[in-house]
């Protein structure tokens, strides 16, 4: 009985994680989509200055962090 | 991987950033100087010399080209990073707790100390990218905060578009940058515990905040709403989001002559590794000897760094572990995305 309430338990904390990653995952899509809509009506560029700086160097280098 | 420590500063360290590209770490300290170090190995690229007293904040442009300062003597410097030449200083009333640049770093924020009768406020030059260029004396904004308790922190949003501010009584508020006009003010923090950092998340459309009441909130920049609650034991004075994983870092500890209680240990100088969606503690680096005054996370996500009270600045290098953790549903999205 212990260990089923133990599965249970686990259960909901698994099902918790899945529903904030996928919140945190449509909000970021949101968010991203909005600001990219607002730099292309702005004429600027998709990235940042200082997003950019860090995409030429991982290039320039042939870093992968992943 | 072993940290690396930085040890050329003879005083506390304030505040730590490192460049845009990732390369180099600037740090500022009691000691009056800024210096710059190279993140890979350690080895001091300079040191810019001329303040007159305890530095509190650094910044540096997105092109490390630029490289602002400010403290105790009431002035924000303007230095070339590769040079080490003084291009311009600011003189003010009171002194100067933070700087900032906006992420196109043609704006440079500064927030200045209520003392002596005068009001904090924080104020925007425009700044041309230009080292050879003259900069100008003029203030673009002035924000004064005569009706909000005094401002401890302050940053530009994305596009320039808003200047948030976080206060010495918990609350954090939102200005139209352009127009210096108030537009929200939230408590989020316990009552009359400051607000003691704000660091931004890559696209500014999020940041972090630190606070004396053992917490840290992630929060959004359109609606101040708080997205999430990292919960310490120990009083914090910063606080990190990290690229390429999703973690933050919690540095704080409290001073030897704060702590009332006998032990050492009681101090909690560690670096705490928290994820940033499920809230949850995931581990903690030991090594400072007094309290971490600020974390920074490298733009590349592949180190961070903590500036201590002790006079120390320490880069942790990640090793693969830390890119490898994941929580199950987090390999299970990745696993339905591959589909």
């Amino acid at each position: 009985a212990d260990e089923a309430r133990r599965n249970t338990a686990n259960r909901e904390i698994v099902e918790q994680r899945r529903r904030l990653l996928d919140e945190w995952l449509a909000w970021r899509e949101k968010t991203v989509q909005y600001l990219r809509e607002e730099r292309e009506d702005l004429g600027l560029a998709t990235l940042s200055l200082e997003e950019a700086a860090v995409k030429e160097d991982d290039e320039a280098n042939g870093k992968v962090v992943e | 991987m072993r940290p690396i420590l930085l040890s050329g500063h003879e005083r506390a360290l304030t505040q730590v950033k490192f460049s845009k590209e990732g390369d180099l770490i600037f740090s500022v300290s009691k000691d009056h100087n800024a210096c710059a170090w190279y993140a890979n190995n350690g080895e001091r690229f300079g040191v810019y010399k001329g303040h007159q007293g305890a530095l509190w904040t650094v910044d540096v442009d997105p092109n490390t080209v630029l490289l602002a300062t400010g403290g105790a003597d009431n002035t924000i410097r303007l230095w070339e990073v590769k040079t080490g030449k003084l291009l311009k200083t600011w003189e003010f009333g009171t002194a100067i707790k933070r700087v900032e640049f906006s992420e196109d770093g043609r704006l440079l924020l500064g927030v200045t100390e209520k003392r002596q009768g005068q009001l904090s406020t924080v104020i925007v030059y425009e700044i041309n990218p230009d080292p050879e260029a003259e900069q100008t004396s003029e203030q673009s904004l002035r924000i004064v905060c005569d009706e909000l308790p005094k401002v401890t922190v302050a940053g530009f949003s994305y596009l320039s578009k808003y200047i948030i501010t976080g206060h010495e009584d918990g609350s954090v508020s939102k200005w139209d940058a352009k127009t210096g006009e108030l537009l929200q003010n939230v408590f989020v923090h316990d009552a009359d515990l400051q607000v003691t950092d704000l660091q931004w998340s890559q696209d500014r459309t999020y940041f972090i905040t630190a606070s004396k009441d053992k917490t840290a909130k992630l929060m959004t920049v359109d609606e101040l709403e708080v997205l999430k609650t990292y919960v310490a034991d120990t009083p914090l004075n910063s606080a990190a989001i990290t690229p390429v994983k999703d973690y933050v870092i919690l540095g704080g500890g409290q001073a030897a002559m704060d702590v009332t209680t006998t032990s050492a240990r009681q101090g909690k100088f560690e670096a705490r590794f928290y994820h940033k969606v499920f809230e949850e503690e995931i581990g903690r680096v030991r090594g400072h000897f007094g309290p971490l005054n600020y974390v920074a996370v490298s733009p590349t996500g592949t180190c961070y760094c903590s500036g201590g009270e002790d006079g120390y600045v320490r880069v942790h290098h990640f090793d693969p572990p830390y890119f490898d953790f994941k929580f199950e549903v987090e390999r299970e999205k990745e696993n339905q995305s591959r589909i």
